[in-house]
C-alpha cells in the first residue's frame, strides 16, 4: 500500500516538475510533423532571435517574483529606455547612448524599490499598483521625449553598428543576442544560487517577517531585486530596438504580461520564495515556441490569445495545488 | 537611519533621471499647444472659438501627429483646440466627449475606440448644440445622424489600393502573405476586407494571413520570420497593414536574404517614405493627416457659419512608390 502511495507521489511530483518539458516536447513534435520546416536551421535561428528581448525581461521578473513582489513597470521602462537610447545616439554616440539606456533602466528599478519602501508597500498587491503607476509615468515620459513618434536607429547621423551587431550579428550559429542572454543567465544564476543576496532574496520572498526577525535587511534585498529587474528590462529593451531597428514610445506594451506568463509557466511560485532563472528559460521557451508553432500551424491570433490565457491559468492553478 | 538612506537613494535616482531626460528636452520643442493665437485667417482679432480633438489613444503615433496638426492649424480657422486623450478605452472616450461639452466647446472632432459605444454621448453632444465631426473612423451605417460629418480615409480603399499595387506589379500572378495590424481593430478589419475583396477573381493568391496582437513592429517581424520559414521562396510579396510593421518585415527579409519580395504597406509615414526611397519597401499607401485635419477644421467652421456640409468626406489616398516619391512632401511623423 505504502509503495503504491509513494509511487503515486513520485509520479505526481515528476508530472508537476517536468510538465513544462512535456508541453514543449508535444508542441515541437506536433509542429514538426505537420510543418517539417519547423526543424529547419532558419526557423531555429528565428526562435533564438525571438527569444532575446522577452527572456531578458523575464529573468529580471523572476528575481522580483522570487522576492515576493511583482513588477508591472517593465513595459514603461522598456519604452523609456528605447526612446532615450536612440535619442542619445546622435548626441553622445552609440556606446554612451547604450550605457545611458542601461543607467535609466537601473535608476527606474531603484526608484521603484525606493517608492515601495518609503510607502511601506511590502505586499505583492501593493507592489502591483505602485509599479503599474510607475509604468504609466515611464511610458508618458517616453511619449513626451519622442513626441509620440517612432524613431528609427538608421536615421541617426552617428554610427550604429553596435546595435546592428546586437540585433542581427552572430557568432557561428548563435546570434549575438543569444550570447548576451547566456552571459546574463550565468550571472543571474550565480547571483541567485551562490551569493548572500540570492539567499536573502529567497528568504524575503518566503516570509518577510521571519527574514526580518533573523536580522536580514529586507530593504536592501528589495532594492536589489528591483534594480536587477530594471537593468534586465533595459537590456531587453536594447536587444529589442537592435532587432527591430526602431524605438517606438509604446514598444514595451505587453512585455509585462508575457514576462509574468513566462516566469509563472516556468514554475516560479507567484507567492514568492521559490523559483529559478533556469525554469524561466523553459517558460519563455514555451511562450515563444507557442507563437512560432501556432503561426506555422496557421492558428488565428484570437485562438493564440485563448491558449496563452489558458496556459497561464493552468500554471497558476497547478502552482496553488502544489502549495496546498 | 534606514529610511534616510532610502530617501537619499530616491533623490539620487530622481536627479539622475532628470539629468538624463533633460538631455532629451530638445525633442519636446514645438509640442506646446498652439491654436490659441487669436488672429484668424480673416485677420480678425475675435476671441478664438474653443473646439476639442478627442484622440482615441495618444500613445499611437498617428494620433499624436494628428493632435499636433489640430494644434498647428486650429488658429488658421479661428479655433483654440484642446486635446483630450481617450487612452485606447471606449469608456474614457465617452467621458472625454462629456468633458468637452462641459467645457463649453463649440465643436468636437472624435476618433472613437468603439464606434458603437460612442454613439449615445455624441447624440447628447449634438443635442447640446455642439458640432460633432468624426475623424479617421466613422460611425456605423444607420447612426450617421449622431454626427455632423466624417473626415478620413477609407481603410477599405487602402486595402484595395494595396491589392491594386500587387495586381499591377504581378500581371502573371503571385503568392502574397498578408500581415495585419491589431486584431479586431477597425482599420485592420477594413484593410483586410478591402485587400481580399479586390483580389477576388485575380491570379494573385493570398497564401497566408496573420494579424498582430498590437500594432507592434516586433510582432510583425516575428510573423514575417515564421511565414518565411513556412513558405520560403514561394513568397512573392508581402502586404503589411502599416509602415512601421513593414520595418520589421524588412529586417526579417534581410535576415533571410530575400531581397526580391515586393513589400506594400499603409500609412505613408516617415518610415514608409524612407523605406520606399531606399528600395527596401516597394509601395506605401499614404493617408494624409494634415489634409484630414484641415478638412475637419474647415467643415466645423462652415457649420458654425451656418453652411451645409458634406456628410462623408474621404481624403484621397496617395500611392507612393520610387517613381513618384519626389512629388510628395515627406511626412513629419
Amino acid at each position: 500500500m505504502t509503495s503504491k502511495y509513494e509511487f503515486k507521489k513520485i509520479f505526481e511530483s515528476i508530472f508537476k516538475e517536468y510538465l513544462i518539458l512535456g508541453a514543449i516536447a508535444v508542441l515541437v513534435l506536433v509542429t514538426s510533423v505537420v510543418q517539417p520546416a519547423f526543424l529547419s536551421v532558419g526557423n531555429l535561428s528565428n526562435v533564438i532571435r525571438q527569444f532575446g528581448p522577452l527572456i531578458m525581461v523575464a529573468l529580471g521578473m523572476t528575481f522580483v517574483i522570487i522576492g515576493g513582489f511583482i513588477d508591472l513597470s517593465v513595459a514603461g521602462i522598456i519604452s523609456l529606455v528605447a526612446v532615450v537610447t536612440v535619442h542619445f545616439i546622435d548626441i553622445a554616440g552609440q556606446g554612451p547612448a547604450l550605457l545611458i539606456g542601461l543607467g535609466i533602466g537601473l535608476a527606474c528599478g531603484i526608484l521603484n524599490s525606493a517608492l515601495l519602501l518609503t510607502s511601506g508597500a511590502l505586499t505583492q498587491a501593493e507592489a502591483l499598483f505602485i509599479t503599474y503607476g510607475m509604468s504609466l509615468v515611464y511610458g508618458a515620459l517616453a511619449l513626451i521625449i519622442s513626441g509620440g513618434s517612432t524613431k528609427h536607429i538608421f536615421w541617426s547621423e552617428n554610427n550604429t553598428n553596435l546595435f546592428e551587431i546586437i540585433g542581427s550579428g552572430s557568432v557561428g550559429f548563435f546570434s549575438t543576442s543569444f550570447l548576451i542572454f547566456l552571459i546574463c543567465l550565468m550571472v543571474l544564476y550565480l547571483l541567485q544560487n551562490y551569493t548572500y543576496a540570492g539567499r536573502v532574496m529567497r528568504l524575503t520572498g518566503g516570509n518577510k517577517t521571519a527574514a526580518e526577525l533573523c536580522g536580514i535587511n529586507i530593504n536592501r534585498s528589495i532594492i536589489f531585486i528591483y534594480a536587477i529587474s530594471g537593468l534586465m528590462s533595459a537590456i531587453g529593451s536594447i536587444v529589442l530596438i537592435s532587432r527591430v531597428t526602431t524605438a517606438s514610445p509604446v514598444i514595451g506594451t505587453g512585455y509585462e504580461t508575457n514576462a509574468i506568463l513566462a516566469v509563472v509557466v516556468g514554475g516560479t511560485t507567484l507567492s514568492g520564495g521559490k523559483g529559478s532563472v533556469m525554469r524561466t528559460v523553459l517558460g519563455t521557451m514555451l511562450v515563444i515556441l507557442l507563437s512560432n508553432c501556432m503561426n506555422l500551424l496557421g492558428v488565428s491570433v484570437y485562438l493564440q490569445y485563448v491558449l496563452k490565457g489558458a496556459i497561464l491559468v493552468i500554471a497558476i492553478w497547478m502552482d496553488n495545488r502544489k502549495q496546498s | 537611519m534606514k529610511a534616510k538612506k532610502i530617501r537619499f537613494l530616491s533623490v539620487i535616482m530622481i536627479i539622475f533621471m532628470i539629468g538624463v531626460l533633460s538631455g532629451c528636452s530638445k525633442a519636446t520643442d514645438g509640442t506646446a499647444t498652439k491654436g490659441n493665437d487669436s488672429t484668424s485667417t480673416n485677420g480678425t482679432t475675435d476671441a478664438p472659438v474653443k473646439v476639442a480633438f478627442i484622440a482615441q489613444n495618444m500613445a499611437t503615433e498617428a494620433m499624436a501627429f494628428a493632435a499636433k496638426e489640430f494644434e498647428k492649424y486650429g488658429a488658421d480657422y479661428g479655433f483654440e483646440v484642446i486635446i483630450l486623450d481617450a487612452k485606447g478605452d471606449a469608456q474614457i472616450n465617452v467621458q472625454a466627449v462629456d468633458n468637452a461639452v462641459a467645457q463649453g466647446v463649440k465643436a468636437i472632432f472624435v476618433t472613437p475606440n468603439d464606434i458603437n459605444a460612442i454613439i449615445p454621448s455624441l447624440q447628447s453632444a449634438k443635442e447640446a448644440g455642439v458640432i460633432v465631426g468624426m475623424f479617421s473612423s466613422d460611425l456605423p451605417e444607420g447612426n450617421h445622424d449622431a454626427r455632423d460629418f466624417f473626415v478620413g480615409v477609407n481603410d477599405n480603399q487602402a486595402g484595395e489600393a494595396a491589392a491594386q499595387a500587387f495586381i499591377n506589379h504581378f500581371p502573371d500572378g503571385a503568392n502574397i502573405v498578408e500581415i495585419g495590424g491589431q486584431a479586431g481593430h477597425d482599420a485592420q478589419n477594413k484593410r483586410h476586407d478591402g485587400f481580399n475583396n479586390k483580389l477576388e477573381g485575380t491570379n494573385i493568391k493570398v497564401i497566408d494571413y496573420k494579424a498582430t496582437q498590437q500594432w507592434a513592429t516586433d510582432q510583425a517581424m516575428a510573423i514575417a520570420e515564421d511565414m518565411i520559414t513556412k513558405y520560403g521562396s514561394e513568397i512573392d510579396g508581402i502586404f503589411c497593414h502599416w509602415d512601421n510593421g513593414g520595418t520589421g518585415v524588412i529586417q526579417a527579409l534581410k535576415a533571410a536574404k530575400m531581397d526580391n519580395v515586393y513589400l506594400v504597406a499603409v500609412d505613408g509615414c516617415r518610415a514608409g517614405f524612407e523605406q520606399v526611397k531606399s528600395g527596401e519597401q516597394s509601395v506605401t499607401i499614404m493617408q494624409n493627416f494634415s489634409n484630414m485635419t484641415k478638412k475637419s477644421l474647415e467643415l466645423a467652421k462652415d457649420k458654425l457659419d451656418g453652411k451645409e456640409v458634406e456628410s462623408v468626406n474621404f481624403i484621397p489616398l496617395d500611392i507612393v512608390d520610387l517613381d513618384n516619391i519626389d512629388t510628395f512632401t515627406a511626412p513629419e511623423w
